[in-house]
């Protein structure tokens, strides 16, 4: 698992380990029931504060998408995930809200910005229907 | 402490072989002079041992403020009191060292002066008394004048050291010379040392590194 | 028995009349990484050296582990590894005259680490201190302060004069020490991405007070910086506690504002502002707008 931190940005260290393990599992780079390093090795292979590493895994274990299990580490979880839609749909919601705003600024309009979005899309293979892949 | 006292002597190595050297010279010179004992030219060899007496004094005061000097130079304190060691034991051993160089001079000295008198001189009590009074007050002599050098060589200052510690130096040294070997200098003697080493631990202990 | 490694009370310092520090007060937990940042002369060197009891302070009073600092014995200071600024050696003994020194008087001594350490740096023995280059002497400083396996590290710029590599071994040996049970650093920096990777706490330093003092990821949420357009000039006064910051160029505000919640932004929008961007703030970005003169701890 290869995890860049990029110092000029804005977002907090954790925040950016938490994006790219999502960006990976989305990119099929980490599969259901892969391990994932322990903190201590992260921390080690990263030269980070491993109390950055331990709240990152937390917060993906609190959003569902990795498991730890005691005595044997940390795993992608399966992502049929148990959170209920709601939650999810909270969570994508404030995330499209800002996209949004930004497009609002950006002065593009809702075609060409729906033409990106569905490139971004298929790009990350998100399935048309739930229980399906495309492509 | 022994390690510090080890790095005390490797640091000075310097004035424990011609301390070695000094020592070697001394009794040369004693030897000598007690075999000519009744000739006139025991005479040369009593002369002798002024200049060689002080040489011994200035050399001991140049060692002590050397010891001083080059530790504030090199901030070598400033390096230790960051190790587990506390100030006084770094100062300890400081004294320590000039202490043992000093006796490397003087017991063999002592020694000699013993067995010689033995060998050659009349078994008079006072005799012997009359050697161990020399011997004490030319031991706390220079025991003073290491002091002093001790005393004037912890300062940043180049020159302040050199000429403070000989004039010090000097004036104790006369002060000998007039007042014979007496209780009396040795009390004197005894006196600067206990005040130079105080004076030396306060400075030493209150300087900030 | 305390759990705060580090303690500072109420410390004042002032070197020939003039304020360097004015009423510190810290902190550090066991098992922390506290990163301190100032500027140059802002008066982290002296903090350091008051608490390992070098310097004097001139009121208030600092403790290491539970000890006062003016009274640190033999015990204590072998449980404490130091790098001081400049990197204090004795210039003309040989680096294994300076290691058998240092080793000899320990308490403790790793010899597996300090090895490992000294081959991972290459640092040549038989070399004179002098003639080592600055990087060379950082690392054999560091050496010597990890090979006591301290319970405390307390480190003065201890990435002065390093390589990219040897800083990056720097950080690796910093999170390999914070891995072991009950160990806790404090050091200051300038590069702030070190200081990003691995500190848990973030102080920084400025006109002789803390002005930040928080954990790294807190700091972040809690300082943030935004832009906002008015549709005609912007208001006199916001009304808004804690800013850091506020620049105003035509229509535009930029504000700096900490522990931003809430409450602010619905006061914000009382103005009625056309638009009002976040700027993201990367530590250097916090770190430059807090030690601006005239910023208000926050």
């Amino acid at each position: 698992m290869q995890i860049r931190i990029d110092n000029a940005s804005g977002r907090p260290v954790y925040q950016q380990i938490i994006d790219q393990i999502k960006r990976d599992i989305a990119l099929g780079r980490l599969i259901k029931d892969e391990k994932l390093p322990t903190v201590r090795q992260l921390a080690a292979q990263l030269a980070i504060n491993p109390n950055t590493i331990a709240k990152a895994y937390r917060q993906l274990e609190g959003e569902g998408i990795i498991v730890t299990r005691p005595g044997s580490g940390a795993f992608i979880a399966n992502l049929d995930s148990n959170l209920s839609r709601a939650v999810r749909k909270r969570l994508l919601s404030d995330e499209l809200e800002r996209i949004a705003v930004e497009a609002f600024h950006m002065q593009i309009d809702r075609q060409t910005l729906l033409e990106w979005f569905n490139n971004a899309v298929e790009k990350f293979n998100v399935p048309s229907k739930k229980g399906q892949s495309d492509g | 402490m022994l390690t510090l006292i080890r790095r005390e002597i490797r640091d000075h190595i310097v004035y424990f072989i011609a301390a070695v050297v000094f020592s070697a010279i001394l009794i040369a010179l004693l030897t000598a002079a007690a075999y000519h004992f009744e000739s006139s030219e025991s005479a040369v060899f009593v002369g002798l041992s002024i200049p060689m007496l002080v040489i011994l004094v200035l050399g001991f005061s140049a060692m002590g403020v050397t010891q001083m000097y080059l530790d504030r130079n090199r901030r070598i304190s400033a390096f230790l009191s960051a190790l587990p060691v506390t100030r006084s034991r770094i100062l300890t051993a400081r004294i320590v060292a000039g202490l043992l160089a000093i006796l490397i001079v003087l017991v063999p000295l002592a020694i000699a002066a013993i067995i010689l008198g033995r060998l050659i001189a009349p078994p008079i009590p006072i005799f012997a008394g009359y050697i161990a009074d020399i011997l004490t007050t030319i031991f706390l002599m220079v025991l003073a004048c290491y002091c002093l050098g001790l005393l004037t060589g912890w300062t940043a200052n180049k020159i302040a050291p050199t000429f403070g510690a000989l004039g010090l130096n000097l004036v104790l040294v006369s002060l000998v010379f007039v007042k014979g070997f007496g209780p009396d200098i040795k009390f004197l003697l005894v006196l600067v040392i206990v005040a130079c080493l105080i004076r030396t631990w306060h400075k030493f202990m209150s300087t900030s590194l | 028995m305390d759990d705060n490694v580090i303690k500072v009370e109420n410390l004042v310092k002032y070197f020939d009349g003039r304020c360097v520090l004015d009423g510190i007060n810290l902190t550090v937990p066991r098992g922390c990484i506290y990163g301190l940042l100032g500027r140059n002369g802002a008066g982290k060197t002296t903090i350091i050296r008051i608490l390992l009891g070098t310097e004097p302070a001139t009121r208030g009073r600092t403790l290491l582990l539970d000890t006062e600092s003016t009274n640190l014995s033999p015990g204590i200071r072998g449980r404490i590894g130091c790098v001081a600024e400049g990197h204090n050696l004795i210039q003309n003994y040989r680096v294994n005259r300076i290691i058998k020194l240092c080793k000899d008087l320990a308490l403790h001594w790793n010899d597996e680490s300090f090895d490992h350490l000294i081959e991972t740096f290459r640092l040549p023995m038989d070399r004179r201190v002098k003639d080592l280059s600055m990087g060379m002497r950082a690392q054999l400083n560091l050496s010597l302060a990890m090979a006591i396996d301290p319970e405390l590290l307390i480190l003065d710029d201890p990435t002065l004069g390093l390589d990219t590599v040897a800083r990056r071994q720097f950080l690796e040996l910093a999170i390999e020490v914070i891995q072991k049970q009950g160990r806790t650093i404090l050091f200051c920096s300038h590069i702030l991405s070190d200081v990003e990777r691995i500190a848990d706490r973030i102080g920084i330093l400025a006109a002789g007070k803390l002005v930040v003092d928080c954990p790294l990821e807190q700091l972040k949420e809690r300082v943030k910086k935004l832009r906002i357009i008015f549709p005609e000039s912007p208001p006199e006064n916001l009304y808004l506690t804690e800013i850091v910051n506020q620049q105003i160029h035509g229509r535009e505000m930029t504000v700096t504002v900490a522990n931003w919640n809430k409450q602010k932004q619905s006061i914000l929008e009382t103005f009625k502002p056309s638009s009002c961007t976040e700027i993201p703030m990367s530590l250097e970005d916090i770190f430059i707008e807090c030690t601006r003169p005239g910023t208000e701890p926050v």
